[in-house]
């Protein structure tokens, strides 16, 4: 055996009693280890000893879920470093961007991470939301999970629309101003609500203190918890969906008549039944190195990108947050501004009914499309007509957020960005 | 079926390490590249270079490459200026080229209690030069141009009493003739038709101030103020006077000397405190305490200092009360008695003056002239008013008002102009209610003045 | 397909490309760990500095011991000599007041003579000296980063 040194160094240790605490496995070497490096890590152990080779096709899946995941994860770890200088006040909050910016080692680059990282993570979790409708993804046994993520999308705008407060500058005031005034429109809670947001009936200290809050604990409290179930879904859903072949039923099998290779067969714990998948042997790869390793190169790819962006472009920060001086025009962020834009031809219509039809259809879709056909393929040729009515929405909400975006103005009049440049831009 | 071997992905594995360790170590360049650093190398050199004895090269060699800063928390205030400016304090480099210069002038300011921006203004957190130097986007003040630095004394201190800024009192006495307090409201007088100007100089450049003053509608479209027609010095200088009213207010030590100890301010506060209701000066006024005409010549300057901080400890049974003067109120006050024999504007005290002069006074004073022209003699273009679209003259009001109409009519305003044309916009200049503005003795005063304005010649009354 | 079978990662090739990819991905993962302590380690202060001036040597006078409320420091001159005491007490950080002629900590009841020597109480060690220097600006310019002995003098 002439493994090399760094990994038999590693093997080494491992064997050791300290080793061997922490790691329990070492380098698994055979297939017994392969699933027990799965099984025994905390880390690894949300997912299967074995996954369906289908699961691993990047085509299929694009890896937008896991990239939403490495999205929050470095917006965890950003943060929390931003937490360390960052005050929730009005005198200081603004001050401490530009200290950032100044004074502090890495202060730029960690603020820019944390921002780029926000709007991509944003942008993920819709595009991982179309990707499994287009999939068909939601359909039994999935529909819960599916309402979970619908969750999660309004979790992950909530916790984008917190954050944008906390710099406390103009962009930051207005487009809360802008967001806040747009929920106010819910019809007999709205103003209630608003002013609950607030703290008051304006943006201001209270409203810091309280989107703070949201912000740093309650949301991302929330966001972890989802998450966790979200994942596990997944794996009790049976994996990622994939497409039904011939002779892979899905039927009800009492817990307890399980294969004795699953773990939790094997102890009869959990009682009732559960969806058996993916029980032809042939299918399935070891999680251990396959999934894994491909989990590692998405996440270095993500983190790259984030970096890049970074590194190279400086996240927006205007003057200090001035409620008698609003800019024209004043816009929430980008993933509003399609409301917005809906609010400017009815409140009523763009403020209260759209969004809230948007969200009760997302949330009520698998329990309203229950046919099991064309799943786990994208733009299965059975679901033409639920695909094109989705690709409708998604298509009127790109247009109405590229109009919202970039061609108002002043007084949200009609301008054509390559002729004026929007009087409100992101970034440099 | 598809191959699951793994190793054709190792090379993606090392160009993406790769990647992520190329660009953390691009972030950490750009992360430690600061413009400051070439600054302060510069300057050690420098010091290097001068230094006389080898221990004093070796103190220059350790000098730290690092971010300097005064923290001015009662200014809300962090200026890091001389990050890169390392020698505003030492004389020695007296000529230096910037950013290495000496800055005169810290005796009254040091650098640590008072900072940069305050009077320069700029970005005071900033640490690149484009930055901190202000003219940026998204960053409200620039630094000063230096012909306007002297607005910057007019933030704190009072702007006629300082004889370091003349062109500031310049500026104030152009804003009070010129009436501009007819329509705008500085520190709470003023009327309503124009924007308040307490924080005008904070926001406005003096580009966009001049382009303002010199044609309104232009810097801001839609404008109803006239045009100014103003000379050259006078616009400067009121552009000046304009661009210190930034609403900066510091307390405690700032505060000290808002009132310069000199014998204008002590002019005013002689009129504005009510002295010669108790004392008199050249046989007018109150006859309770002594005249003051040769006070100047009995009492030395400590002996009234003194008076002022405690009239009691200095004469002892006096009945002039304890008016709680500040240190610098007390300083104006002894200047003022001191040279007031030379000070012929002395005698012009209110209670000295007849209802016509304070009258004409109070006209001055709260901007009418603004509308309704210097002297009263009118001539502000107001379009589409039926008095031949203009603000109208008052050298006659004496023929169609009483004093009880002319009063109501200052006391309320006329809201709805009559209108030439009735197709046309209403006319946008108006007379807004004055009452509680200008106090009731002040309209008796101008009341008498507009009434005098009739030519000689003519019949005054009905 | 058997899938069973190890990877053989003893190809050289594969070998150097994972060897590759592992040292770029520790070293970007350390650097960036690096990068947030250093992120951490603050590069300006707003507390009082360490280096602060003093005034005019002229501001005290002759035979006094002067207490700076921001600094918490004694200014002890005595004639044309100007030394700086440290009023913070060796024993856990408290401020000493003035006590007679030399000082007392309310904190534990240490108590040092007018030289800053622990006369009693748990202090370890006497209370520090700054050193005092003439800014060029002519103003006393103590440094509070640079401990001296009780016998050096800033002479005017």
């Amino acid at each position: 055996m002439n493994a090399p040194a760094p990994k038999r160094l590693w093997q080494r240790f491992t064997r050791t009693r300290v080793g061997r605490s922490i790691f329990r496995v070492g380098l698994p070497e055979s297939n017994l280890e392969r699933s027990q490096a799965m099984v025994s890590s905390f880390l690894l152990h949300v997912q299967p000893a074995k996954v369906h080779r289908h699961a691993l096709r990047a085509s299929y899946s694009l890896g937008l879920g896991l990239i939403s995941l490495y999205l929050f994860c470095i917006l965890c770890g950003t943060g929390v470093l931003l937490m360390f200088y960052y005050v929730p006040s009005t005198d200081k909050a603004y001050d401490i961007m530009k200290d950032l910016q100044f004074v502090v080692s890495a202060g730029l680059v960690i603020r820019n991470m944390h921002r780029w990282a926000a709007h991509l993570m944003v942008l993920f979790v819709m595009l991982h939301m179309c990707r499994v409708f287009y999939t068909g993804a939601y359909k039994n046994p999935r529909e819960f999970n599916w309402v979970l993520g619908v969750g999660l999308l309004l979790v992950t705008l909530g916790l984008s629309f917190t954050g944008y407060l906390l710099p406390w500058d103009q962009l930051a005031f207005w487009a809360i101003t802008v967001g806040t005034s747009i929920a106010g429109y819910a019809p007999v809670v709205g103003e209630k609500l608003k002013y609950l947001m607030l703290g008051g009936h304006i943006v201001g200290q209270d409203s810091l203190t309280r989107f703070y809050a949201l912000h740093v604990i309650v949301l991302p409290a929330i966001a972890v918890l989802m998450i966790s179930v979200h994942l596990f879904r997944v794996r009790k859903d049976g994996g990622l969906s994939r497409p039904d072949e011939p002779g892979d039923v899905v039927e009800q099998i009492p817990l307890g008549q399980l294969p004795a290779n699953k773990s939790y067969g094997l102890m009869e714990l959990a009682r009732g039944t559960t969806p058996q998948v993916g029980k032809n042997p042939e299918d399935e790869v070891f999680s251990w190195p396959h999934l894994v390793f491909r989990e590692l190169l998405l996440f270095l790819l993500v983190t790259a990108v984030v970096l890049f962006l970074a590194i190279f472009w400086n996240a927006p920060l205007e003057e200090i947050a001035n409620a008698v001086h609003p800019p024209n025009p004043a816009k929430a962020p980008w993933y509003f501004l399609g409301l917005q834009e809906l609010v400017s031809y009815s409140a009523f219509w763009g403020g209260v009914v759209v969004p809230g039809l948007l969200v009760t259809a997302l949330a009520l879709l698998p329990y309203i499309d229950r046919k099991r056909h064309g799943v786990g393929r994208w733009f299965a040729r059975e679901r033409v007509v639920a695909n094109t009515i989705f690709s409708v929405c998604v298509a009127i909400a790109v247009i109405f957020t590229v109009i919202g975006s970039l061609f108002r103005g002043p007084n949200w009049s009609w301008v054509e960005p390559w002729k004026n440049p929007p009087a409100v831009t992101e970034g440099h | 079926m598809t191959d699951f071997s793994l190793a054709k992905y190792y090379a993606w594995f090392t160009a993406l390490g790769l990647l992520v360790g190329g660009l953390v170590i691009a972030g950490y360049y750009r992360d430690d590249y600061r413009e400051w650093k070439d600054y302060q190398r510069k300057y050690i050199k420098e010091e290097i270079h001068r230094a006389p004895t080898p221990q004093a090269k070796m103190l220059a060699e350790r000098i730290p490459v690092e971010i300097r800063q005064a923290v001015l928390p009662d200014l809300h205030r962090v200026d890091r200026c001389t990050t890169c400016h390392l020698t505003v304090e030492d004389p020695s480099y007296g000529g230096y080229p910037q950013p290495l210069s000496y800055h005169p002038l810290h005796e009254q300011h040091p650098f640590e209690r008072f900072g940069c921006t305050i009077c320069h203004r700029g970005q005071g957190r900033a640490t690149t030069a484009v930055d901190a130097h202000g003219s940026v986007p998204h960053w409200d003040e620039p630094m000063l141009p230096m012909q306007y630095i002297q607005a910057s004394c007019g933030q704190c201190h009072e702007a006629a009493d300082n004889p370091a800024a003349p062109e500031l009192a310049q500026g104030e006495q152009v804003f009070e003739n010129s009436g501009c307090r007819g329509c705008h409201k500085l520190g709470g007088t003023g009327g309503i038709i124009g924007p308040e100007l307490d924080k005008v100089g904070a926001r406005r450049s003096p580009e966009w101030l001049k382009k303002h003053f010199i044609a309104p509608a232009s810097a801001t479209p839609g404008s109803i103020m006239p045009p100014q027609k103003l000379s050259e010095t006078n616009l400067e200088a009121i552009v000046l006077f304009m661009l210190s009213q930034t609403g900066e207010s510091a307390s405690g030590y700032y505060s000290s000397m808002k009132v310069l100890p000199n014998t204008r301010e002590g002019l005013h506060l002689f009129r504005s405190r009510g002295c010669y209701g108790c004392h008199s000066v050249n046989g007018q006024g109150g006859k309770v305490g002594p005249p003051l005409d040769d006070v100047g010549l009995r009492r030395a300057p400590e002996w009234m200092i003194q008076h002022f901080r405690d009239p009691q400890s200095v004469t002892p049974g006096s009945v002039m009360p304890k008016f709680g003067f500040t240190e610098s109120e007390a300083r104006a006050l002894t200047d003022f008695l001191i040279h007031m024999r030379e000070q012929a504007v002395a005698l012009s005290l209110p209670s000295l003056m007849s209802p016509v002069e304070r009258g004409k006074e109070v006209f001055r004073k709260y901007g009418c002239a603004g509308c309704h022209g210097p002297d009263a003699k009118g001539g502000i273009p107001n379009p589409n008013s039926k008095t031949a679209e203009q603000v109208p003259g008052l050298l006659h009001v004496a023929d169609g008002y009483t004093v009880v109409q002319l009063k109501a009519r200052i006391n309320l305003g006329q809201h709805e102009i009559p209108a030439l044309d009735p197709k046309r916009p209403p006319p946008p200049l108006y007379m807004p209610a004055w009452s509680g503005t200008i106090k009731d003795a002040e309209v008796d005063d101008l009341v008498s003045y507009l009434i005098s304005l009739k030519p000689k010649g003519e019949d005054v009354g009905f | 397909m058997n899938d069973s079978a190890p990877d053989k990662v003893t190809s050289r090739r594969g070998f150097f490309q994972l060897a590759f990819g592992w040292l770029a991905a520790i070293f970007a993962a350390t650097a960036s760990a690096a990068g947030a302590v250093r992120f951490l380690v603050p590069n300006v202060l707003f507390e009082p500095d360490q280096r602060f001036k003093a005034g005019k040597p002229d501001d005290y006078l002759d035979g006094a011991v002067t207490f700076l409320d921001d600094e918490r420091v004694f200014i002890v001159r005595k004639g044309n000599t100007f030394r700086c005491l440290s009023a913070i007490c060796t024993h856990l950080g408290c401020t000493v007041n003035r006590a007679g002629q030399g000082f007392h900590c309310p904190c534990h009841g240490s108590v040092f003579d007018d030289q800053g020597v622990v006369k009693s109480g748990p202090a370890p060690r006497p209370l520090d000296w700054f050193s005092v220097s003439l800014s060029k600006d002519n103003r006393l310019l103590v440094d509070k980063g640079r401990r001296v002995t009780d016998d050096k003098y800033l002479v005017i």
